[in-house]
């Protein structure tokens, strides 16, 4: 379980990252905090000849607001992230899914953007970027892209990051005033999911549904948006019946994933139960925030 | 008296302090490490293999293969019976001309390190012709499967046919019969294996360190295969990271090793990593049963009538057919069933050869007989734990004789006053306390298991016991400690005869170099029979040392007593001197007690030690133990909470009350993830698809129940001086079968739960549809 031999480098700028990811070409690879890619690279399923290491790179691992902006970067450690009171106010959901990301050794050196630039199925951080609708800031020596989330998850291990490209920052709107869950069954407390569910729950002053929004994840190649069952909470009180009656227009034929472990069958029957207790959650957390 | 005192070990000082020395801790000048190559083909025929690129990479010293070991090199025996004859189906340390699984040792490449060896193994060209992969045993015995071996994939095919079976089925009032499955999974300690060998070309001298378990038996295997003297061979154990039976056994490496030390003459270090330990290490488990069990009108089992399948793997390795042989003659458990018919085969596959794992075929024959029994008691509609009640051995039956064997040992559970224990259990848990039913959505239930579990087994131990002229006492011990806290209960014995203090008795184990023979560690044996040594030869310290004492100071031994290191008149305030100072005397030419100058031998002067070598008895010694668990389970995820869990067991006599909880706890934290988690797959083409921790689940925190004990020293065994009875065993042996039985009293429903592990989706699939 050694790596294949490879050639490493440790900018100190994104500029100077950049600059080596555009002459050491297709052959470099960009590592983050290494929970997904040292292990690929011992097991020698991944072998890059070239790689560069972002982790010296400051102004990559900055969370900060810009009016009703929230401005993350790429290299902040997720345990960081969930340690911050600013994601904690503005961003619940983006904490409530940390929280169920790995263990807090893995978060201590996980990046949001690495696992975000992982895109593995049954990873949180994508679903909470869909629910938040957020915008990922994509740099290269030709300059700036912005790809909005649900066109930046592509498929298993696929993003919209093209050759030359470094997830730099992700921008997501504040959402303080909401409350949000992300609820998932695994085997074991911390593994892959089995199926997630990310809700995000505001409420009109009547205390009914003003807008929700759920995504499911671990399902299939990419998290799953149900706008169907949140379009049908809204101006309605929550209740278990209400949500169940609403979750019965989820659409289980997007899902995908069946496995001879977990079958797709299965997946079908937690999908929802998933979704159920997320929003039920969020319902409760947003009802707390009224008081 | 320290025996029985319940004092933290001795040993979790260093460890703590993180000055335990394990085998990657260790280094010599000139060392280099060596890797192995191992197959990628389940199954394949070798045609050539080229490793002239790989000798040219820098840092490279050498590749060696199955052309450079002795031609008339055989393969790695079985160190213990088997029924029938298993030779055909023996590993060579390396693939000869065929491999048979994922992982199959074929080359050794040693080099200046780890990276450049694995550099190396791309380079080596291996043209292989691949064969059909067999991975399931049904398939296997299947007239036109291919063969694996040439001997053919049936490799036993045996069994036991007590009473008379046919009767008592004809005859029942109620019969079930269900198939149960226990999948493969093993032993995972922290610590993988890793080896150290140096050779001293000059003096001829083997050393080997990283040894482990049966140190001595691997050291005589060992001389056996390099044609050296056995005690020009030193096989030495550092501290161990666990082993629960995988570790220590004579595997490959353990001959590729210090082979290739010899030969380089260099000191050669391989340390396992943890992905070749999932293809390398003995796997275990893997056994189908078929249970037909008979009761007549009043609950009173007639018969067991079974059929076991146990997926061997590709070879047959040193622990030969244990798993299923031991499954086999105890299947019965703690019940009074004279009808008892068992049919075993043992089938090689392309998968990883087995061995044991703590509790080897217990776990599995619990899991499906307490199961059967939970379905008997549905059929008959009789509270389970009555069903059970009426049917355990009693206490005038003992010794109860099974009737089968083991390893060509009868199966005799010696002692115990089961129904007493089994009662205890009931009261201590509040088995009978009603609960809520059902909590949020979750259901409620609770489950129970009886079962037998052995101990002691293996012909003999020895132990020798110096002390030196401060008065420090040494034992050095034939068996080996991977973590069970030897250290501690060990000295624990020797300072209630000799009354030193534990602090100053050391404990020397697993080293070929400091005693002439050793038994080692498994099946729960080390308090039993290692501890049976000690008492005698601490007896002979204390009788020793009351005799030089009697002699110098001329007062009958009658009026000498051992105390606080010292030798005392009775009555008197003063010592009349100290061990230290008896050892003093004792030393070889002290003139004090000579005989006269003429003669030469000087038999009472061979210092203040004594060794003690005692035989086993040879059924071992059985505890009866109880588990019961309460459970939460969600039908409509098929979730399952372990609230808490409990386990009861008359352990004869405990030698430390702390260690014995430890054992039971860390048991039942390893039968957990054998019930919940942990599963070696294979793909249908015979990859291992569980080749790291994120694939296989080992249990966590998260996973652990509290767990209560219960433990009783209610019947002492005889056959020990100690009156004791292992427990490295009771913990996990139960688990599948008490949490099985609490999810289907959860779900109130017993049809499911009958294949391991119990995965989500496997209890959900359980879930009677009218609950959900």
């Amino acid at each position: 379980m050694k790596p294949a031999p490879f050639e490493y480098f440790a900018p100190r700028t994104l500029d100077e990252a950049l600059d080596l990811l555009e002459s050491e070409g297709s052959e470099a690879r960009v590592i983050a905090g290494g929970q997904s890619l040292v292990p690929m690279l011992a097991l020698r399923l991944a072998r890059p000849e070239v790689l560069i290491d972002l982790n010296r790179i400051p102004e990559l691992s900055r969370i900060r607001q810009e009016g009703s902006t929230i401005h993350i970067g790429a290299m902040t450690r997720q345990a960081h992230a969930l340690a911050s009171s600013l994601v904690f106010e503005q961003l619940p959901l983006l904490h409530y899914g940390l929280q169920n990301v790995g263990h807090p050794p893995t978060r201590a050196r996980g990046t949001l953007g690495g696992s975000l630039s992982h895109a593995d199925p049954a990873a949180e951080t994508p679903a909470v970027m869909l629910a938040y609708k957020a915008d990922m800031v994509l740099k290269s020596k030709q300059g700036e892209r912005i790809i909005p989330a649900d066109e930046f998850t592509l498929g298993t291990f696929d993003t919209a990051i093209e050759p030359g490209e470094i997830l730099a920052e992700i921008r997501v709107q504040a959402k303080p005033n909401e409350g949000a869950a992300l609820v998932e069954l695994s085997r074991r407390k911390g593994d892959f999911a089995m199926a997630s569910a990310a809700a995000r729950v505001s409420l009109a002053a009547d205390g009914t549904c003003a807008e929700a929004h759920l995504i499911v994840g671990a399902v299939a190649p990419v998290p799953l948006r149900f706008d169907a069952v949140t379009d049908a909470l809204k101006g309605q009180k929550f209740s278990e019946a209400v949500v169940r009656e609403a979750l019965e227009l989820m659409d289980l034929e997007l899902f995908e994933f069946d496995n001879e472990d977990i079958s797709l069958e299965y997946r079908r029957k937690i999908g929802p139960v998933m979704a159920e207790r997320a929003l039920l959650q969020a319902f409760k957390r947003a009802e707390g925030m009224q008081k | 008296m320290t025996i029985g005192a319940r004092i933290p070990r001795v040993e979790d000082a260093r460890f703590l302090r993180g000055e335990g020395r394990y085998v990657a801790d260790l280094a010599m000048p000139f060392m280099v490490e060596a890797y192995v190559l191992r197959s990628p083909y389940p199954h394949a025929i070798i045609r050539s293999i080229d490793a002239s690129e790989a000798l040219k990479l820098e840092g490279v010293e050498a590749v060696f293969t199955a052309a450079d070991v002795p031609a008339d090199l055989g393969p790695i025996v079985c160190r213990i019976p088997t029924h029938g004859d298993l030779s055909p189906y023996l590993q060579h340390p390396l693939a000869q001309d065929r491999v048979r699984y994922v992982g199959e040792p074929i080359a050794v490449i040693v080099a200046k390190s780890r990276a450049i060896c694995e550099d190396a193994a791309e380079l080596v060209e291996i043209d292989f012709d691949p064969l059909p992969a067999i991975t399931s045993p049904y398939r296997a015995i299947e007239p036109n499967a291919e063969p694996i071996h040439e001997a053919g994939n049936l490799a036993g095919d045996w069994g036991f046919d007590l009473g008379n079976v046919e009767e008592a089925l004809k005859s029942a009032a109620y019969t079930v019969q269900e198939s149960f499955s226990v999948q493969r999974h093993t032993a995972m300690p922290m610590e993988t294996r890793g080896l150290l060998a140096s050779y001293d070309r000059g003096r001829n001298l083997l050393e080997v360190h990283g040894a482990t378990k049966v140190v001595h038996t691997n050291r005589n295997m060992l001389a056996g295969m390099l044609g050296m003297s056995e005690q020009d061979i030193r096989l030495v154990e550092p501290d161990v990271g666990g082993s629960f039976g995988a570790r220590g056994e004579f595997y490959p490496e353990d001959f590729l090793i210090p082979f290739a030390a010899k030969r380089l003459c260099k000191p050669v270090r391989w340390i396992e990593d943890r992905v070749e330990h999932f293809g390398a290490i003995n796997h275990s488990r893997d056994s189908d049963f078929v249970v037909t069990v008979a009761a007549d009108e009043n609950g009173i089992i007639t018969a067991f009538d079974v059929k076991l399948v146990t997926d061997m793997g590709g070879y047959i390795r040193t622990h030969g057919d244990v798993v299923p042989s031991h499954a086999a003659a105890c299947f019965p458990g703690p019940y009074k069933v004279r009808n008892y018919r068992i049919n075993t085969k043992t089938v090689m596959t392309n998968k990883t050869p087995t061995g044991t794992y703590r509790a080897p075929g217990m776990f599995e024959a619990n899991f499906a007989r307490e199961r059967a029994i939970d379905r008997l008691a549905d059929k008959m509609g009789l509270e389970r734990a009555e069903l059970r009640r009426r049917n355990l051995i009693p206490a005038e039956m003992m010794p109860w004789h099974v009737g089968t064997e083991s390893v060509k040992r009868p199966t005799i559970f010696d002692s115990g006053d089961y129904p007493a224990v089994f009662e205890k259990a009931l009261a201590g848990y509040g088995w009978d306390a009603p609960f809520e039913r059902e909590e949020n959505g979750w259901l409620r239930g609770r489950g129970l298991c009886a079962f037998v579990e052995p101990s002691g087994l293996g012909a003999f131990e020895g132990v020798r016991l110096e002390v030196d002229q401060r008065g420090n006492v040494t034992i050095f011990s034939g068996s080996s400690n991977q973590g069970q806290g030897h250290e501690t209960v060990l000295a624990q014995i020797v300072s209630s005869i000799i009354d030193v203090p534990v602090e100053k008795i050391a404990v020397r184990h697993g080293d070929t170099g400091i005693i002439t023979f050793g038994g080692g560690t498994y099946a729960s044996r080390t308090a039993v029979l290692c501890g049976e040594a000690l008492y005698n030869a601490s007896h002979g310290i204390r009788d020793k040392a009351l005799k030089t004492a009697s002699a110098k100071f001329n007062i009958p031994v009658e009026e000498l007593e051992l105390r606080e290191g010292a030798v005392w008149q009775a009555g008197k305030n003063e010592p009349l001197i100290t061990l230290g100072g008896i050892a003093r005397i004792l030393m070889p030419g002290n003139p004090e007690f000579l005989k006269p100058p003429s003669d030469k031998n000087i038999p009472d002067h061979d210092g203040l030690v004594v060794t003690s070598y005692i035989r086993g008895v040879p059924g071992g010694t059985w505890a009866f133990a109880v588990h019961i668990a309460d459970v939460l389970v969600d039908p409509r995820t098929g979730e399952t909470k372990v609230e808490k869990y409990f386990v009861a067991c008359d352990v004869g006599r405990q030698l430390n009350p702390l260690i014995v909880e430890g054992q039971l706890i860390g048991g039942v934290a390893q039968g957990l993830g054998g019930t919940f988690l942990e599963e070696l797959t294979y793909s249908e083409d015979g990859q291992l698809t569980t080749g790291t921790f994120a694939d296989y689940m080992m249990p966590n925190v998260y996973n652990m129940p509290p767990v209560s004990t219960l433990v009783l020293e209610d019947v002492k065994p005889e056959g020990n001086v100690l009156g004791v009875k292992g427990v490295g065993e009771i913990g996990p042996s139960g688990v599948a079968a008490a949490i099985g039985n609490a999810i289907a009293d959860a779900l109130k429903s017993n049809t499911g739960l009958n294949i391991l592990p119990f995965t989500p989706e496997r209890v959900l699939s359980a879930v009677p549809t009218v609950t959900r």
